[in-house]
């Protein structure tokens, strides 16, 4: 078991990955507490997606550990060392954390209500009764109540991603996810989808976000990691890395995106 | 054009021809539900990353695929019993041969309409802690079944007419119950004119039937 403090929800330990011969996290050393706003920033290719990706086993990493709550994800303990999850195993420890993607991946042939029910119904074995209420919660909670029957293609991008928020949450997740989740959207839509997450971080969510939209970040996130070339160059509260960046290449980035 | 035409032989033996039709619209059917299952293996496993997986499954498909039906056919009829000590009647022979050579165009049309749906939808199912199989049959089949209509559609309507060379081996379909009745009424062009229709109408009810199911699953669109 990892010897994480108890309030740790998310560590990374030595965390190193290459796609071939070109490695994309080297040694990343993180730690994400329990009800703390992480916001990943840094150029693309810098590696904060592939990170994101890293801590719910959608892609594997090479060397390093990474728990969740103190488990380990994508191996487990046995008798001393560690082996690889079978898959019943993984299914479960992904089941606790939500992921929302840059496209929302909506269930095209399903509608907002089917798309939040259907994992509480295949995986938490939930009755479609208890689920559609649990559904219609949710999706009145991101503001859809009146989008419960809509196919994804008849929503907004922002909507759909709400409605990818609601799915994400009716797993109810420990730690939730966000990979860029408004740079697919209208300007005009960014608002309603960073104001659905706001108000997740202040009902003491665990979140690690990758966004670029720098003024949610020093809004919202507890504290902010600045990647190059897939390492953690610099992090810290917003107010320091926005005002007084440490680092060079922190500087010379934020310059170009604020 | 000196030939008068005599339809009545049609109309005499109607009974007699539609009893043909009768069989080949259940060789095709039977064919066809045979061949999908084996087409649904077949095509999963060879998208699989284990190459003793997809392999066998690749090679299966060539071979059916790069050979006549007409030679699968008589192949499964006359090699097979001889083979394996199996005896079957020519009719199971036939289905058999038919639902085989279907099954690895099927493979091929499974296998493509998988592979077109976006990735992200399976991530979408795995990070909820789906498993593999859940992920497949309540998001992936059911959006990559509506895009397989079409291709499905002229599959089914190849073996149709594929099923027309079963009357080699005996098998009283369509197009055996025409020859018959051509040799005894000497009557060829009324006969094979009228069978040409059978089989245009029954593959233009496919078709159709096709379309209107197609237009019923587009409610998501």
């Amino acid at each position: 078991m990892g010897s994480a403090s108890p309030s740790a929800m998310v560590r990374l330990e030595r965390v190193s990955k290459s796609f071939g011969s070109l490695p994309v996290l080297r040694d990343i050393d993180v730690e994400v507490k329990t009800g703390e706003v992480v916001v990943l920033i840094g150029a693309s290719g810098s590696g904060k997606t592939t990170l994101l990706r890293c801590i719910n086993c959608l892609e594997h990493i090479d060397r390093g550990r990474i728990y969740v709550d103190g488990v380990p994800m994508g191996v487990h303990d046995e008798s001393g060392s560690f082996r690889p999850d079978p898959e019943r195993l993984l299914n479960h420890k992904r089941a606790q954390i939500g992921m929302v993607f840059q496209r929302f991946n909506l269930f095209a042939h399903m509608t907002a209500l089917q798309n939040v029910t259907l994992a509480p119904m295949m995986v938490k074995k939930l009755t479609r009764g208890q689920a559609e209420r649990l559904g219609t919660e949710l999706l009145g909670k991101v503001g859809l109540a009146d989008k419960l029957h809509a196919y994804p293609s008849k929503l907004s991008g922002g909507q759909q991603q709400r409605v990818a928020i609601a799915r994400a949450l009716a797993m109810n997740p420990k730690l939730m996810l966000f990979d860029e989740p408004t740079s697919s959207l209208d300007p005009e839509l960014v608002g309603e989808v960073l104001e659905t997450m706001k108000r997740l971080a202040d009902e003491g969510m665990t979140m690690i976000v990758v966004t670029h939209v720098m003024g949610f970040a020093r809004e919202v996130a507890d504290r902010i990691c600045f990647l190059h070339e897939g390492s953690i160059l610099e992090e810290g509260p917003p107010k320091q890395i926005f005002t007084a960046p440490r680092q060079e290449r922190t500087r010379a980035f934020l310059s170009k995106v604020l | 054009m000196s030939y008068s035409f005599r339809f009545n032989v049609v109309t005499d033996n109607l009974g007699f021809l539609l009893a043909g039709a009768r069989a080949t619209i259940l060789v095709t059917i039977a064919a066809l539900l045979i061949g999908m299952v084996i087409g649904l293996v077949v095509g999963m496993a060879r998208l699989s990353k284990r190459p003793y997986v997809a392999g066998p499954a690749t090679a299966y498909i060539e071979v059916f695929r790069n050979t006549p039906a007409l030679v699968q056919l008589i192949w499964v009829y006359y090699c097979l019993p001889i083979l394996t000590g199996l005896n079957m009647n020519a009719l199971i022979s036939c289905t058999i041969a038919l639902a085989v050579n279907g099954s690895a165009y099927l493979a091929e049309i499974f296998r493509g309409g998988i592979q077109s749906i976006d990735r992200g939808q399976v991530e979408a199912a795995r990070t909820l802690g789906m498993s593999h199989l859940q992920t497949m049959r309540k998001v992936v089949l059911p959006q990559a079944f509506r895009r397989m209509i079409p291709p499905f559609v002229n599959e089914s309507v190849a073996l149709l007419k594929f099923s027309s060379l079963v009357s080699v081996l005996g098998v009283a379909d369509l197009t055996y119950q025409a020859q018959v009745l051509s040799t005894t009424t000497f009557r060829p062009i009324e006969i094979f004119t009228f069978i040409a229709i059978v089989y245009f109408g029954l593959c233009t009810l496919l078709s159709y039937s096709a379309r209107r199911l197609e237009r019923r699953l587009a409610v998501s669109d």
